[in-house]
């Protein structure tokens, strides 16, 4: 209708809100749908059906995959269990030493946004080249840790940091800490920019210590910055796949197995896309239930704002 | 006036105090980033120390007689020719394209009223949120069947579609603040979307479309996960693949290992430095206030 409107009044052809909306949105949403939303969907039905990767026909096989990898995968529940600890792990310390970083530098002290950018450094390196990093410092015969310790006299305390499957995972956590903090730490700088000064100093004036304007005044003002800082840790150690691939390919004995790289490893190097699906599902159900009371959570405080 | 002495004296005992407390304070956060450095310093040198170096010295030592060789050494046995050639056609389409998609998008989001709005800004706040790099397999699936595994377009549309949702969101934000006024005027004197789009918000929108350029470089040149299932073929690999491999393949030839490390990381490094101020406006814009 409108369209014939625009060509009896003889308006540029795009002279519609609609259409130009429209084409303005069409390239980023179609693109969107295609090779992000698809795939997500998809990955829900391929999860139902036995299939290798490559043959035309697919078996609708119902809930077997989930019934195998839930009963008969003897990794799953060791790659589930070492996503827990590494969620936990990634919720609670990247964001506390984050935390504590930024605090310092929000104080004035000498070349303070020298040492901002040092933290954030291993942020913007790739997940894969600071895996090749620590592997190599992890090097029990040269690598730093090894060489630091025995010259610290300490030999005994030299371990195959990668290769001993009760701390490898923790091992390689290390090495993610080391990369994430700075991304904390930014967050949270940021987030005490918007913490009242004057209501600080009117505390100090009252008599508060420093701990006690933390506790009164810092930390409420830090609420939402806590809550999207504890959030995106979460999201992200879910997906944590470059470093484990490129640390431990999920060994030693899949003693640092992950769903995702297990998820990666059943589809992609066994050729059993259904399971490897089902494991995908998991995983993505896991990661809605952190989303979507978070997003919850924004649509309601943006809401109070208005 | 001894009350204005006596505050006096406990102002300069405070400040004495909070002095030492700086002190201490700067101090601890010096060796800590000390700490933090380590490893880049461990890294660079290694990269310059011949085997035999590597095994006798020790880790912290610079290296005596800087091999290096060890770069361009490690620069042919990890073909980084190819693999540079890639990640720079890769990053160099992908990031300017999916900027300007998402910009268009967003701009229609923020500024064109039309049916569906919320439904479609909701769909995408959710794609900034979900993993999807947890679903490999749906995605080699989805590219295979269109025949484009190996090829640049099978790994920039995928590229495309995760970077939209973070993009669009952040820019749809920026660009609901932008007052009325700057556009209206254009509109009455008969000025279609594109055109405002194009002469009045993109340039005012400068620096966080600067922010999210520099933000997107770094994410599209370390991408790993997608391209390992994407890029099969050798020729087509990207840097981060180059390394894996070379990690894989020559891992005990320290040296080298720790020169390709160092030209891997360099690029996104160099940028990181120059650019660091976008960074951080990059980041917090989206993540704190939106």
């Amino acid at each position: 209708m409108r369209c014939l409107e625009c060509l009896v009044t003889s308006k540029p052809i795009f002279s519609d809100q609609r259409t130009q909306a429209a084409l303005l949105i069409a390239p980023a949403i179609v693109i969107y749908i295609v090779f992000a939303i698809y795939p997500m969907v998809n990955v829900v039905a391929l999860s139902f059906q036995h299939w290798n990767g490559l043959d035309a026909n697919k078996e609708f096989v119902g809930l077997d995959n989930y019934v195998d990898i839930f009963t008969k995968d003897p990794v799953f529940w060791g790659a589930f269990h070492n996503t827990v600890i590494w969620t936990i792990l990634s919720t609670v310390f990247p964001p506390l030493v984050g935390l504590l970083l930024a605090l310092g530098l929000n104080q004035p002290i000498f070349g303070r946004n020298g040492l901002r950018a040092i933290f954030y450094l291993p942020v913007i390196i790739a997940p894969i080249a600071v895996a090749t990093m620590w592997r190599w410092m992890y090097d029990p015969f040269f690598g730093l840790f090894g060489q630091v310790l025995t010259s610290l006299g300490l030999q005994a305390w030299v371990q195959d940091w990668l290769g001993n499957r009760n701390i490898a995972l923790y091992s390689a956590f290390v090495a993610y800490l080391w990369q994430t903090v700075g991304f904390s730490m930014v967050l949270f700088l940021a987030g005490l920019q918007g913490v009242s000064k004057t209501l600080i100093e009117a505390a100090r004036i009252d008599g508060a210590g420093r701990l006690n304007v933390f506790r009164y005044v810092t930390l409420p003002a830090l609420k939402p910055t806590i809550t999207v800082v504890l959030v995106l840790a979460i999201i992200s150690s879910l997906k944590a796949f470059d470093i484990i691939y490129g640390l431990t390919g999920g060994g030693p004995a899949q003693s640092t197995q992950m769903l995702a790289l297990w998820a990666f490893t059943q589809s992609m190097q066994i050729f059993d896309f259904g399971r490897g699906s089902a494991i995908s599902v998991v995983l993505l159900l896991i990661t809605l239930s952190v989303v979507i009371p978070y997003l919850r959570w924004t649509r309601k405080s943006e809401e109070n704002e208005e | 006036m001894t009350l204005s002495v006596s505050a006096a004296a406990g102002e300069v005992a405070e400040r004495q105090q909070r002095d030492w407390v700086l002190i201490a304070l700067w101090l601890t956060l010096a060796i800590v980033a000390l700490i933090w450095i380590a490893p880049f310093i461990f890294i660079v040198f290694t990269s310059l120390k011949s085997n035999a170096a590597v095994m006798s010295s020790s880790a912290f030592a610079p290296p005596v007689d800087p091999k290096f060789g060890n770069y361009s050494g490690a620069w042919d046995r990890g073909r980084f020719n190819t693999t540079v050639f890639n990640s720079v056609i890769i990053t160099v389409i992908k990031v300017p394209l999916g900027l300007f998609i998402s910009a268009m998008a967003a701009y229609a989001l923020a500024k064109i009223e039309f049916k569906g709005r919320k439904l479609l800004l909701l769909a995408i706040l959710f794609g900034t949120m979900i993993p999807f790099q947890v679903m490999l397999a749906p995605l080699f699936t989805l590219v295979n069947g269109l025949h484009l595994i190996d090829t640049y377009p099978g790994i920039i549309l995928p590229y495309l579609a995760f970077g939209i949702p973070y993009q669009v969101f952040i820019l749809q934000s920026f660009f609901r603040g932008i007052p009325k006024e700057l556009s209206e005027a254009a509109r009455i004197d008969g000025a279609s979307h594109f055109v405002i789009f194009r002469r009045i918000f993109l340039p005012v929108s400068l620096p966080v479309l600067a922010a999210l350029l520099i933000l997107d470089f770094v994410s599209t040149w370390n991408e790993f996960a997608m391209a390992l299932v994407l890029l099969q073929d050798r020729a087509m690999w990207t840097l981060p693949l180059g390394l894996s491999a070379f990690q894989g393949q020559f891992s005990r030839d320290y040296g080298q290992l720790n020169a390709a490390i160092v030209m891997t990381v360099l690029p996104a490094a160099i940028v990181y430095l120059i650019f660091q101020r976008y960074f951080v406006s990059g980041l917090t814009s989206g993540a704190v206030k939106g």
